[in-house]
């Protein structure tokens, strides 16, 4: 019952962080917009082509190996049609987010660039529909990590310690620190951010995939892809070893062992993207 | 693998993988085409800054280090046979980015 009501505390202060001072300008302005009931992509497509820098930034991403579009997409739009309500909303919160994961731990950013493009190659070869959906969940999946940092720095900082020492993975060493961790956090702000189901279901559950009721598919995608980007060595998430996988999960892709290769591949080069452009 | 180099490095026979673009956004060249030794030259006129070729990358640690690190990463699941096949292929994919 105790815990319950930590629990609780916890939710309302996170679900309440987008007012924090604390927060950058750029997550409350697209919190806002992306909580309103009803959204159209219309008002989407305003809200962006509205402010040049975020558009900049959205053809940017849009146009980066993450999404992997043939030929150049140069109009805000064009875009916002072609990816589709979710996908925009993700890619605004994969921009705010940024400025949150520079400041918070470095290295996440990376993680979750690798992440997105891992899950969206393993969605293709599993001929999933909307790829693009999958980078979202990717670049998204450790969101409430940025958030803890953000909130409970000196709290979250023993947790990476604990892992550190005991060499068990993050999400375990949160557990002992919180008694609900970065995915649960990550599954609130998903819920008030309006997210459809299985992207919530994704996110809540990318360490455990099998209890996903409605997505088990997608959330295997997920952790299937977080653990090859650890397994990589790119950028951090909080703990140094790579986490087991779940074997069920792993069994459900049926992957072989040129799928690895190409998708570690995809990875490789996504990732130096990054290194390349903040050099 | 992309690599950015200066323009007085370019050499007949590269494959340019970005587009070379001038500062106003026109693009001079696009990605795929092989330079030829009058590109090269007319390149080298250009006020470009650099442009990316087709090149093996350059590892920023050894191959002995980069195994290191992974038999570390995957420590404390070492010995379990999915990680042992991952971890298998993990190796071939970092040996292979030093072949040649």
């Amino acid at each position: 019952m105790k815990s319950d009501t930590i629990i609780n505390v916890r939710r309302t202060r996170i679900e309440n962080i987008i007012s924090l001072p604390t927060v950058p300008g750029n997550l409350k302005r697209i919190s806002n917009i992306i909580e309103k009931p009803g959204l159209t992509l219309d008002e989407i497509g305003c809200f962006v082509a509205s402010d040049p820098a975020l558009a900049s930034k959205v053809l940017k991403m849009v146009n980066s190996a993450m999404y992997g579009f043939p030929g150049r997409i140069t109009a805000v739009s064009y875009a916002v049609m072609l990816l589709g309500l979710n996908v925009v909303k993700g890619l605004l919160l994969g921009i705010a987010v940024f400025d949150i994961m520079e400041q918070t731990m470095r290295g996440l950013w990376a993680h979750s660039v690798g992440c997105a493009v891992a899950a969206r190659c393993i969605a293709e070869k599993k001929g999933g529909k909307d790829p693009e959906e999958f980078s979202i969940a990717g670049l998204l999946h450790d969101i409430g990590k940025a958030i803890l940092v953000l909130e409970y720095q000196k709290e979250y900082e023993k947790a990476m310690e604990g892992a550190a020492e005991a060499k068990i993975p993050i999400f375990e060493a949160e557990k002992k620190v919180f008694s609900d961790g970065h995915a649960e956090v990550a599954m609130w702000l998903a819920e008030k951010w309006r997210f459809p189901r299985n992207l919530v279901e994704v996110i809540a559950y990318h360490h455990r995939p099998s209890l996903s009721q409605i997505a088990p598919l997608e959330t295997a995608i997920i952790h299937v892809a977080d653990i090859i980007v650890r397994a990589r060595g790119i950028g951090f998430a909080g703990d140094f070893y790579v986490p087991d996988l779940n074997t069920q999960a792993f069994d459900l892709l049926s992957l072989s062992d040129v799928d690895i290769k190409e998708i570690l591949q995809k990875i490789d080069e996504a990732t130096d993207e990054i290194y390349d452009s903040t050099e | 693998m992309a690599k950015k180099i200066p323009l007085s490095d370019l050499e007949p026979g590269m494959t340019i993988v970005k587009p070379i673009t001038m500062k106003n956004g026109m693009v001079i060249l696009g990605a795929g085409v092989e330079l030829t030794p009058a590109w090269v030259e007319r390149l080298q006129d250009m006020d470009i800054d650099g442009c990316y070729i087709d090149a093996p990358k350059e590892q920023k640690i050894t191959t002995e280090e980069a195994i290191l690190q992974l038999d570390e990463r995957f420590q404390p699941v070492a010995d379990r046979p999915y990680m042992i096949r991952l971890k298998a292929i993990l190796r071939e994919h970092i040996e292979g980015l030093y072949e040649k």
